[in-house]
Order: structure tokens, then C-alpha cells, then sequence
């Protein structure tokens, strides 16, 4: 989260001279808010992920941890086992199809998401187990906290977003947005 | 009411009827409950089945589903789904089917739309609607729910199981045909017989499979289909008069489709286990009744057996039987009802035999009586019959009881024939001898096994007892004694004819004086001819064939002849002379002898004038007999006879015996009081020998009182005799009566009498009874002579008994000879 927080950073101080604090809410048909959901922005420019850029995801007490995590397109994920139990990490997603047979401590290459989508995540030993990547090619994601609500910087302009929640198989249709200073956006999602 | 012969029948009755309808109503709700219960029975295990049904379904879905799942788990088939290898899937699928046995087998995509399944035509299976239907099965499934389906016709047990990876991307669903295999897994569980019932669109209800014939089969179709159609709630079948309990439960029901399971419980097994106990309860109550009824039939028959045993005992008395004693065993009411019978019984037979002494036994002498005599004497005559043995009769008769009885008072008379039955008694040779009193004086004595000689023993043996005087009362008194004796079976074959004939010899005995008679043949002629002889009799009178006898008689104390008694003799054609004994009594039977009498009073009459002509006034004494007695004519008659030959009353005398007098006293005391109101002479004859008293004889106008032969024959000899005499004599005198002694057979009797008083005599020794002509001449000596004693007899020998007189020799009363 850490880390994840510095590449946001990064990310919002490159163009933090006409960036504005963009307040996002998610909720479900209901108005309830909704926690880990993922929203994404699109201003139609794409941004290029700096190359070697990675992250991890975590297996501990047979969970993954995070249970949703969000890259730009082209990140290199590992998947460090934590348990003292071994994994058999997989997705039969289209968007990312991989096997990591039976290991323990960490695996020797990360996997390398290089496809906007959904990948699913699952362990063949664990059915329980079950973990989200969001590829998205766009610079501009967040996911809620538990309150149901993510912040963005961002400049104004106009913008598409979409939302999605860890198991829906597709995601909601784009939206269009503008966005002219700080600003509160409400998503309901169907 | 039933009527019943016995009354172990009665009881035997009653019970087993109360026993019956116990056993029948302890069966009849048996049976009710039986029924019932087999019927709950059924029901119980068809709700059982139902519940091991339900469970089997559910079982059988889980180890399907698991099965299911362990292909949804599979990783190489997730793969295959997660890569869209639809042929892969669909192998996997067909591999998998086969394994686990299922007939279909699908893949539905969580994606999209897609379907792989085994068979061709998916669509019609599921529709557009196939992922919501596996999403629901899925739902139902893991709430147990079953789910099933009618697929192409055909029923099918549907299961439904997600693919995950590790987020559901599917489902795969298995059908497991509804068919027989299932139905006979379930029979086989629930011992309950399954059929399954379907309706589609295409087509009415139809039998899908089941363990059941098909005859019933095809009969639930059409209930279920019925039922269906009328919501009716039905439970229960027959079939060929089996009931089926039915247990019916949709599996499937949509609009269209329909699938019903039906599980059939018979009731006959149930009822037939219990038909058995009800048939053993049957053969048991059977066999109870039976024991109950031997039972019954043993216990009423040992209580009825006593009684049917009093019923004979007392037949036995009711036909005379009196000897046997009633057993008594027991202490009941039979034994108390036993115990009365007896003494009934008791009473009965001493009362019977008290019956018998006194028909038996003379109470005076405590001898058989005649009847009992007459018995023993038949019997003796049964037994002797055999053996060649003889026996005797012998009867005995006391002479002049009657005057010993008269002076001597009655009690002095009984104690003699008390003494008498003794003495008979005591002499008698065996055991069964018998010794009876026949009659007032006469005794019977009967010896058995004794011929002629040992019988006048006998006889002599009491003569000589006899020939001492008896002492009766302290009083010394001579007995003498006729005795009659008839030999069996020398004198009759029978105890009539054994009697009739000793009582003939017994006659004899006395007529003669003799100590003993035995019978024989010469006695009985006279009496045998007596019948022919009455007959003659009418004729005789007609034919003059009788004659007037006189026997003279004189004064005691003059010696001077008064008259005779007129007496009768007949002279037969054949017979000859013949005595009045033997015709007399027969006369006065048959009434003849009114005619004799009126004979007798012409002829007295007669001669009395003959006499009366020649200037003798002599009487005559005539008879009378009870008839005449009783004539109230005869005065009258007598009356004209004195008149018409011109008679004084007085010269006729008539003698009436007492018995005559005694046969009607009144019309006889008539009779005689008219007699002698006409100046007749009236005298009693045979004095001693009847039973009237003075006393009675005082009140008639009797004059003269004439003393029995038999005191007077021998009253020279006998003191007892001599006393009675005299006694009679005084007793006459002081009541002013002649005295006439009848039987003077010497002088000293004649002398004997005169010193006694007696006015008048006559006998043998002043003259026997002679004709008329003859009496003429002995008066005529008798008055010349006067005191000369007169041997009449020397010149006139007259028989006094014809039996006497030699049938040869000339009999000078024949009547030719008399000519």
C-alpha cells in the first residue's frame, strides 16, 4: 500500500501544477457504499508505465493479499508465498492466463500483466482462496476504502471512467466526465 | 326353551353356549383389531418407505453432486473451459457421464450463453434460460431440495454443480434417468413397490417404470391420473381383493409436465400374518371348546350318573323289588336324596311284608292261613312233581268246638286253638312241613315227602296227644278230632283236588267216628254224583219216589212212646237207598227242598190222620229248612194241610235248626211267630252245634230244645260231655223248655238223662228211624212190652250209612223188596 501510495504520488506530482483533488464515492443500486471497488479514469492520451515497474501480491493465511490490486498495464507482479502451506497460483482469465505449480517462498519471475482486463485469481489447492488484478492502461484508478470512497488527482478535462467490483465478470459501460477543480464524483454502480 | 332328555345335556349346553359366545366375542373385535392394526401396519410402512425414499433421494443427490463435483473441481477441466476447448469439455463430459452413470451431461458457461452438452439438442433441454435454471438448481440443490426434470419425454433426476475458478464460470449438470434401477433401489430399501408416473405436453399420463405387475401399474395410472385431475387425496387401492395403501408425491410439476412417484404398501402381508394368528386363535378356540365340551360332557355325567342310578333303584321298587339296598357313597344331595329313597324303600318293604303276614298268617294261631296253605301246597306239589316222592294233606277238625266255645267263653275257645296249632305243630316230621289254620276249627297240616303210612303215624300220633285231656286256662278239657288225609299224588295232582278230597275223608272221619279216613275213590262216588242226583230229585217227588221214615221217641222219665220225628228216604231207580245227607244240602241249594218240605207236611199230615183213625194220638216232628223258614206262605200252608185232614195243631211239631234261624232272622222270627201263634209245636234242633245264643233263642216261641247226638253218644263215657248235658238241660228248664236228647244209643245213657231231668229221648237204642208201617208194629211192642228192652235192630236191621251196607247183599229197602 506503501508503495503503492509513493507511485500515486509520483504519478499526481508529475503534473501537479493544474491537478485537483477529485473525490470519488461508490456506491451500490442501493446507495450503500461500496469498499475495494475500482474506478478508472480515461482522458484519452495513453500513458506509458515506466518499464521495470512491479508489484506483489501476497499469500498469507491462505488469503491473497491485497484481494484487489490494481496496475497499469505492463506491470510485473510477484506472488511471494507467506504461508508455511504450498501454493498453486492460477487464472484462466482471458485477459492474463498463468500457472504458478505448487512452490513456497518466493517465485524466481514475477508475471508480467501486459493486457488490460480482469484477472482472476486462484489457488488449485485452496478453493477458497480467491484473488483480483485490474489491468487497466490508464494512469488515473483508485479503489475505495471501506467508506466506499477513493481520491483522485486530476486536471481538468474531460474524462471516461469505469467501475467494477471484484466479481463481476465484466465491467460497468464507460462514463463520460468532466472535471473542472476538486470535485465529487458519485458512482452507483447497477 | 329347548326340552332336554337329561340334564347333563342341559348343563353341557349352557356352558359350551356361554363358552362359544365368549370365544366369539373375544374374536369378532380380534378380528376387527386385526384388520386394523394390519391396515396401520401398512400405512406405518408406507410413511416409513416415504421418509427412507426421501432420504435415499437425497442421499443418492449428494453422492451424485459429489461425484459432479469432483469433475468440477477437476484442473485440467478448468482449463479446458477457461480455453473454450469445447471438445475437450464435451469428452470430458461423456468420460465423466460414463463413470459415474449418468445418462446426460451438460456444461453451461457463466459467461456466456454456451451449452456443451452430450446430446444433440440442448436447447429444447434448457432454453435461454439454462444459466438462471443451474443458478436456481444450485440454490435448491444446496438446500437439499431435489431437482427433476422431464427431458425429451423422459424423466431425469437433475444435479447441478458449479465450476469454479476460483469465481463460478459454469455449471455442470448430470441427469440420472428415473427407470427402473432407481425404482427397484428404492423397493429394495423400502420393501415398498415404486412407481413412477409421468405427464407431458405431448402426452397423458403413462407409466414411466416401476417394481409393481403390470396389471396394477396400469391401475395406479389411471388412479393417479384421477386423482391428479380431482385433487383427490385418494390413499388406497384394490386389486383382485388385495388392498394397496398409496403414498403419492410429485417429483417435477411445471405447467405441462408432471412427475409423480407412487409408492404402493400392500395390506396382505400384513393380513395374512395376522390371518394366520387368527386362524390359530380359530383352531385354539376350537380345541377349547372341545376340551371344554369333554370336560363338560365328563364332570355333568359323574354328576348325573348318581342320579340316573336312584331313577333305576327306584324302578326297581316301583316293580316290586324291595330287597336290594340303595347304595349311598356320597355325602351330597344325591346321597341325601339316596338315603330317603332307602328309607322308603324300608318302609315299603315292611309294610309289604306286613301286607303279606297278614294275607298269609292266621293272626289267632300266628299259623299260615289258607291262602298261604293253599301256596305251599302248590309249591310242595311243583317240587315233588320231580321226584317220585309222595306227600299228604292231612286236615283236622276239632268236634263241638262250637259248644266249647259257647260255655267256655271265646278267649278259653282261642286258647284251644292256640294249644291245638301248637300241638300240630310240635309233631309235624320236617322243616317244611306246614301247619295252617283253614278255618274256626279246622286245621291243615301238609307233609312233605311222606307216604300213606308215615301220614296215619302222623295222625295217630295226635290222636293219642288227644286221648289225655288238654289243660287250656288250668281247665281240663277232652279234645277229639276228626282227621281227613289225601295223598299226593295218589288223590289229586293239584292242592284243590288235595283239599276237596281230605276235606271229604275229614268229613268222613266224622260221620264215622272214626280217628282218622284216608280218601279213597268209594267216598268221592257219592259226591261226584250228587249234580245227576238233584236233577233226579224233582223227579222222585213227582214220581213218589221217596218215603216217609219215622224215628220213635218216648218220654225219658215214662219210657212211654209220644211220637217220631218224621224223616226222609229215597229210594233211587239205580242207586237204591239213598240218605238225606247226600241230597238234603243240595236240596236246599237249588230250592228243591221247599217241595220236599211241602212232601214231608202231607206226608206227616198223612200219616198223623192214618193214626188219628186208628185212635192214636201220637206227634210227628218235621224239618224245616232256612228256605222255609223264610216262606212267609208256609203258615198258611201248614195251616190247610192241618185243617184239611182234620188235625189238631198240636199233633204236628216242626224243628228249625239254629243256623236256619240265623240265615234272616227277621223274616225267620216272622215266620216262626206265625207258627206259633197257630198253636204249633216249635223245637230247636242239633242244640250245640251253632253259634246262636240262648239269649237270642229265648225271644222265640220256641217249646222244646233237642241236644246234639254228638254230647249225648257218649256222655256215659265222657264226664265233659255228661256236663255239658247237663248244663244245656238246666238252662232249658229254666227257661221253661223241653229237653229233647237226640243220639240214646244204650240204657245207661237213657237212665243217665232221666236222673238229668231231660224230659223226651230217642236213638237207637228206643228206635232207629224206620217206615211207616214198621212204626205201627213198634209202637205196638214198645207200648205192650213198656219197659221191656226191645231189640229192634235183630229184626229190622236198617242201614244207618249206605256205605255200610254190602253193594251185593239184598237191601231190604230197595223197592221191590219193600213191595
Amino acid at each position: 500500500m506503501k508503495r503503492f501510495l509513493i507511485m500515486l504520488a509520483v504519478v499526481c506530482l508529475s503534473r501537479w501544477s493544474d491537478a485537483a483533488e477529485v473525490k470519488i464515492m461508490v456506491t451500490d443500486a442501493a446507495g450503500k457504499p461500496v469498499a475495494e471497488a475500482v474506478v478508472a479514469l480515461y482522458d484519452g492520451k495513453t500513458t506509458v508505465l515506466p518499464a521495470g515497474a512491479g508489484g506483489k501480491i501476497v499469500q498469507k493465511n491462505k488469503m491473497f493479499n491485497p484481494r484487489v490490486t490494481i496496475v497499469q498495464t505492463g506491470t510485473r507482479i510477484n506472488f511471494p508465498n507467506e504461508d508455511t502451506v504450498r501454493h498453486h497460483v492460477y487464472s484462466f482469465s482471458p485477459a492474463k492466463k498463468f500457472e504458478l505449480k505448487l512452490y513456497s517462498g518466493v517465485p524466481t519471475d514475477p508475471v508480467l500483466f501486459d493486457q488490460a482486463g480482469v484477472v482472476t485469481l486462484g489457488c488449485n489447492i485452496h478453493d477458497s482462496m480467491v484473488g483480483y488484478i485490474y489491468i487497466v492502461d490508464t494512469p488515473f484508478f483508485a479503489k475505495t476504502d471501506d467508506n466506499g470512497k477513493a481520491v483522485l488527482k486530476l486536471n481538468d478535462g474531460q474524462y471516461s471512467y469505469q467501475a467494477w467490483l471484484p466479481g463481476q465478470t465484466k465491467p460497468a459501460a464507460e462514463q463520460k466526465l468532466k472535471i473542472e477543480g476538486a470535485t465529487e464524483i458519485k458512482i452507483a454502480l447497477p | 326353551m329347548i326340552k332336554f332328555k337329561h340334564i347333563r345335556s342341559r348343563i353341557a349346553f349352557t356352558f359350551l353356549t356361554v363358552v362359544v359366545a365368549i370365544q366369539l366375542a373375544g374374536l369378532i373385535p380380534l378380528k376387527y383389531a386385526l384388520v386394523k392394526h394390519a391396515n396401520a401396519l401398512a400405512e406405518e410402512q408406507i410413511n416409513v418407505g416415504e421418509r427412507v425414499f426421501v432420504s435415499l433421494l437425497q442421499h443418492n443427490t449428494q453422492s451424485l453432486k459429489q461425484a459432479t463435483q469432483v469433475l468440477a473441481a477437476d484442473f485440467a477441466f478448468r482449463e479446458a473451459i477457461a480455453t473454450n476447448d469445447a471438445g475437450t469439455i464435451e469428452s470430458a463430459l461423456e468420460s465423466y457421464q460414463g463413470r459415474i452413470h449418468a445418462q446426460i451431461a451438460y456444461y453451461i458457461s457463466n459467461n456466456d450463453d454456451l451449452v456443451i452438452g452430450t446430446t444433440d439438442n440442448e436447447q429444447t433441454l434448457f432454453g435461454s434460460n439454462a444459466k438462471e435454471d443451474a443458478r436456481q438448481a444450485l440454490l435448491e440443490n444446496q438446500s437439499g431440495t431435489l431437482k427433476f426434470d422431464i427431458v425429451e419425454g423422459k424423466p431425469y433426476q437433475l444435479i447441478t454443480v458449479p465450476v469454479k475458478a476460483p469465481e463460478t464460470i459454469g455449471w455442470i449438470v448430470m441427469g440420472f434417468a428415473v427407470d427402473g434401477r432407481l425404482a427397484s433401489q428404492i423397493k429394495q430399501l423400502t420393501h415398498l413397490d415404486v412407481t413412477f408416473v409421468q405427464k407431458t405436453r405431448q402426452r397423458d399420463w403413462q407409466l414411466v417404470s416401476g417394481t409393481s405387475t403390470s396389471q396394477l401399474s396400469n391401475l395406479l395410472v389411471k388412479t393417479v391420473a384421477d386423482i391428479y385431475r380431482q385433487k383427490l387425496s385418494l390413499h388406497r387401492v384394490d386389486l383382485n381383493g388385495q388392498a394397496y395403501h398409496l403414498k403419492i408425491r410429485s417429483l417435477h410439476e411445471t405447467k405441462d409436465d408432471a412427475l409423480l412417484v407412487v409408492l404402493q404398501g400392500s395390506v396382505e402381508p400384513f393380513t395374512q400374518d395376522l390371518n394366520t394368528l387368527f386362524k390359530v386363535m380359530i383352531v385354539l378356540t376350537f380345541i377349547g371348546v372341545l376340551i371344554f365340551a369333554v370336560l363338560i360332557w365328563y364332570v355333568s355325567r359323574k354328576t348325573t350318573e348318581p342320579i340316573a342310578a336312584l331313577v333305576k333303584d327306584a324302578d326297581n321298587i316301583a316293580i316290586g323289588d324291595y330287597e336290594k339296598e340303595i347304595q349311598v357313597d356320597s355325602t351330597d344331595e344325591v346321597g341325601h336324596l339316596a338315603k330317603a329313597l332307602n328309607s322308603m324303600r324300608e318302609a315299603v318293604l315292611q309294610r309289604s311284608l306286613r301286607i303279606q303276614r297278614l294275607a298269609f298268617n292266621d293272626e289267632l294261631t300266628g299259623l299260615s292261613n289258607r291262602l298261604a296253605f293253599n301256596q305251599g301246597v302248590h309249591q310242595a306239589i311243583m317240587t315233588h312233581a320231580d321226584s317220585q316222592q309222595k306227600m299228604s294233606v292231612i286236615l283236622i277238625n276239632i268236634h263241638r268246638f262250637k259248644p266249647i266255645n259257647q260255655t267256655l267263653g271265646r278267649d278259653f275257645g282261642d286258647d284251644l286253638l292256640r294249644h291245638v296249632g301248637q300241638v300240630l305243630k310240635q309233631n309235624v316230621l320236617g322243616e317244611q312241613d306246614m301247619v295252617a289254620r283253614l278255618d274256626a276249627d279246622e286245621f291243615a297240616v301238609l307233609l312233605q315227602h311222606t307216604d300213606q303210612a308215615k301220614a296215619t303215624r302222623y295222625a295217630d300220633k295226635i290222636q293219642q296227644v288227644f286221648e289225655r285231656p288238654v289243660s287250656v286256662q288250668g281247665q281240663a278239657i277232652d279234645v277229639r278230632t276228626g282227621i281227613g288225609i289225601a295223598l299226593y299224588p295218589d288223590h289229586g295232582l293239584d292242592e284243590e283236588s288235595l283239599l276237596n278230597h281230605a276235606e271229604t275223608a275229614l268229613q268222613e272221619s266224622r260221620a264215622k267216628k272214626s280217628p282218622w279216613i284216608v280218601y279213597n275213590t268209594a267216598l268221592e262216588i257219592d259226591q261226584s254224583e250228587t249234580l245227576t242226583l238233584i236233577s233226579d230229585l224233582k223227579e222222585a217227588i213227582q214220581h213218589d219216589q221217596l218215603l216217609l221214615y219215622i224215628q220213635p221217641k218216648i218220654d225219658v222219665t215214662t219210657r212211654r212212646a209220644l211220637g217220631g220225628e218224621a224223616l226222609i228216604r229215597w229210594v233211587h231207580p239205580e242207586k237204591g237207598m239213598i240218605f238225606p245227607d247226600q241230597f238234603i244240602p243240595f236240596a236246599e241249594q237249588t230250592g228243591v227242598i221247599s217241595d220236599i218240605t211241602n212232601w214231608m207236611l202231607l206226608r206227616a199230615c198223612q200219616v198223623l190222620a192214618g193214626f188219628k183213625k186208628q185212635g192214636l194220638h201220637i206227634t210227628l216232628a218235621v224239618n224245616l229248612s232256612t228256605r222255609d223258614l223264610n216262606n212267609m206262605e208256609l203258615p198258611e200252608q201248614i195251616g190247610h194241610l192241618l185243617s184239611s185232614h182234620g188235625l189238631d195243631a198240636k199233633a204236628l211239631k216242626l224243628e228249625i235248626t239254629e243256623g236256619s234261624l240265623m240265615q234272616d232272622p227277621e223274616r225267620a222270627e216272622v215266620v216262626v211267630k206265625k207258627l206259633a201263634a197257630m198253636g204249633l209245636h216249635l223245637s230247636i234242633d242239633d242244640f250245640g252245634t251253632g253259634y246262636s245264643s240262648l239269649a237270642y233263642l229265648r225271644q222265640l216261641p220256641v217249646q222244646e230244645l233237642k241236644i246234639d247226638r254228638s254230647f249225648v253218644m257218649f256222655m256215659d263215657k265222657n264226664s265233659s260231655d255228661a256236663s255239658i248235658v247237663k248244663s244245656t238241660i238246666d238252662l232249658a228248664h229254666n227257661m221253661g223248655l223241653i229237653v229233647v236228647a237226640e243220639g240214646i244209643e244204650n240204657e245207661v245213657v237213657l237212665n243217665q238223662l232221666a236222673r238229668l231231668g231231660c224230659n223226651e229221648g230217642q236213638g237207637y237204642f228206643i228206635g232207629k228211624p224206620m217206615p211207616e208201617k214198621d212204626f205201627s208194629i213198634w209202637l205196638e211192642r214198645w207200648e205192650g212190652q213198656n219197659e221191656i228192652d226191645i231189640d229192634i235192630g235183630d229184626e229190622l236191621s236198617y242201614a244207618i250209612n249206605p256205605l255200610d251196607i254190602d253193594p251185593q247183599a239184598q237191601d231190604p229197602f230197595k223197592l221191590d223188596n219193600l213191595g
